[in-house]
């Protein structure tokens, strides 16, 4: 019964409305760390590290991009394939992580 | 160092110049050398400067023909996601890419650029004039030189800051020092008769000699255009240096690094041909004072001596495999066991007898890495993995001494390099298979020769190589991933991260002590002297 009612609690930490960490590295793995790295972006590449940074100014820039509201050919393409869900995630892995 | 870094940098400055020239403003010809030297400054550390191909795909008017160029676009400016080729959105133009795109489908495989012992000579950078100088002793804490780690960070362009050697404390996980290498570091050898120098190899051929007491290069040579192959002699008089591009290799003083003397690489291949041929591995032994080195497409392995006087005499052992790569030693370094891709064998070779004693069942496209290989109950087992990604994905087991096959392991799929320790429970092996798999390293139990645990290391994670006292396994978090993550050999947690640009391959000075990685140093006793 404890068991069940642990498992519940979990599901609903990782529900809808809370950011997942692991949703979030999964999604940095595959999506953003080919150009801006996990901990840092190649010294020679130009795109801006994202670990550190804040939360909320990480989803709103990626919300941005997403409606295109702020230009840029290839955020707003990767943006674009990206959920609220998969937005918060990574916002919150990436503000997590130290440089 | 800073004469390192300096001459580095006016080498890329001198690149961006080229690639800045306004290009409408040059001639036909003109245009074509610039794209060329575009090609070179980008693509050509992994692409191969002939186009043919080296750690990445062949790039030439054969291999694409019929690609889409937008297709091929999209893949220079996102990248291509599991592999090592970076995003060069931003740092290429558009007009430079689609520039490169007609290039690349317009350009024939070029012939064989020749690179000869006067351009070798002509190379060879001297940063650190007077050696005598050079402090006596580490210029940091360490116990012993064995903790040494090094890793050969490529950096995610294979060239720049981000390209170096990274040298850790394997009992502190500390880093003790870098070396800038201007393109994607690839080997690093250490001498054997003198714990102070290390040799860096990088895909452009060059190699730095690196003095570890005070964590500086002081000379540098550029062997050829690409080709990781490397070895250093017993006494520590010489290295050996094969390239992919051109199709030689060079014997070079340790000392000064000035070239001794060159070798074309061509035979007569086992279907008869005569080609000429890439060099796979080179290596030196505690055995005796020869090289050996693969010619991959010539299907033979070159015994060179290295007695005075001489002039380094060669000895071909022809018939040996299709298509071979890399090899570990066996029997106090008098065996060697070399992989050969295209018959999915490796052969054992006497290095005494010059002569192959017998073709060992291998799995699918052997790629034996560093290889492995440990006592067990009596026996001495040698690891191998496997490059392919087929249908039934395996590690061999062999027993060396009646070099016969004991067991095919079965692992989650293709394999790039074993790592063990005579301290250590565990035979690690990297998976590479492009998909989640590569975040992970697969370890074999060394009784039962069962995978027992797998490691969600993360980045593609390969290139595994125990401290010299076997208590951690150091892996890289390579491509995308940027650290090196170090584990504690037994319980297997993790116990440190060391941050860097595309780690690959890991080399602990410990191996100066052992034959082969897994060996018990006492190995070494066998050895003839």
């Amino acid at each position: 019964m404890r068991t069940i009612a642990l498992v519940m609690t979990l599901l609903f930490a990782c529900g809808v409305e809370a950011a997942s960490i692991y949703g979030g590295q999964s999604t940095a793995q595959a999506v953003c760390s080919q150009c801006h790295g996990i901990k840092m972006p190649s010294a020679g590449a130009p795109f801006p590290p994202l670990a550190g940074r804040d939360a909320e100014y990480l989803q709103s820039a990626l919300k941005q991009y997403r409606d295109k509201t702020r230009k840029s050919d290839i955020m707003n393409n990767i943006a674009g394939s990206l959920s609220d869900q998969d937005i918060a995630n990574v916002a919150t892995y990436y503000s997590r992580l130290k440089p | 160092m800073k004469t390192t870094k300096k001459l580095l940098s006016h080498s890329v400055i001198a690149g961006l110049t080229a690639a800045l020239l306004p290009l409408a403003a040059e001639s036909a010809s003109d245009e074509k050398a610039n794209i060329h030297k575009l090609y070179e400054n980008n693509c050509a550390s992994c692409h191969g400067s002939d186009h043919g191909g080296y750690l990445a795909p062949a790039l030439n008017s054969e291999t694409l023909k019929g690609r889409s160029p937008t297709a091929m676009r999209t893949i220079i400016m996102a990248g291509s996601f599991d592999t090592l080729m970076p995003p060069f959105y931003g740092r290429l133009s558009d007009d430079e890419i689609r520039g490169l795109v007609n290039h690349l489908q317009n350009t024939p495989k070029l012939d064989n650029p020749a690179w000869t012992i006067e351009d070798i000579k002509a190379s060879l950078k001297v940063y650190v004039k007077d050696e005598s100088k050079l402090p006596e002793k580490p210029t940091y804490e360490i116990g012993s030189m064995d903790d040494v780690i090094g890793v050969a960070a490529r950096g995610k362009y294979g060239r720049g800051d981000g390209s170096k050697a990274v040298f850790i404390n394997s009992v502190t996980h500390k880093q003790i020092g870098e070396i800038p290498t201007g393109t994607a570091a690839h080997i690093i050898d250490y001498n054997p008769a003198n714990p102070r120098w290390a040799y860096v190899k990088t895909d452009t051929a060059e190699i730095f000699k690196v003095d570890l007491y005070s964590m500086q290069a002081v000379r540098s040579v550029k062997t050829g255009y690409n080709g990781p192959g490397m070895g250093v002699s017993r006494d520590g008089k010489y290295i050996m240096a094969g390239s992919f591009v051109p199709h030689n290799a060079v014997i070079l003083d340790a000392d000064t690094l000035e070239p001794l003397k060159t070798f074309e690489l061509e035979g007569i291949d086992p279907d008869g041909k005569m080609v000429t041929s890439d060099s796979g591995m080179v290596i030196g032994t505690p055995f005796d004072d020869i090289f050996a080195i693969a010619l991959e497409n010539a299907g033979q392995v070159w015994v060179v001596d290295l007695k005075k006087d001489q002039d380094f005499p060669v000895t071909k052992i022809t018939d040996v495999g299709h298509h071979l790569h890399d090899a570990f030693l066996t029997h106090g370094g008098q065996k060697l066991m070399i992989a050969s891709y295209d018959d999915s064998i490796v052969a054992a070779i006497d290095l005494k007898e010059r002569k192959i004693i017998k073709k060992l069942e291998a799995g699918c496209v052997p790629h034996v890495g560093g290889g492995a290989a440990v006592e067990v109950d009596g026996r001495t087992l040698g690891f191998g993995t496997n490059f392919g990604d087929c249908e039934k994905t395996v590690v061999s087991v062999w027993d060396l001494d009646k070099m016969e096959v004991v067991k095919q392991v079965p692992v989650d799929g293709g394999t790039e390099s074993p790592a063990a320790h005579a301290n250590a429970p565990y035979v690690a092996v990297d998976i590479i298979s492009k998909d989640r798999r590569a975040r992970t390293i697969q370890l074999i139990d060394k009784k039962s020769l069962e995978v027992v645990k797998t490691l969600d290391v993360g980045g593609h994670a390969y290139f595994p190589e125990y401290s010299a006292d076997g208590k951690f396994l150091y892996v890289s978090a390579g491509y995308s991933g940027d650290e090196v993550v170090v584990y504690d050999s037994n319980s297997l947690q993790k116990v440190a991260s060391i941050g860097m640009e595309s780690p690959a391959g890991i080399f602990s000075h410990g191996r100066v002590k052992y034959i082969t990685r897994g060996l018990s140093p006492d190995e070494m006793k066998g050895a003839a002297k």
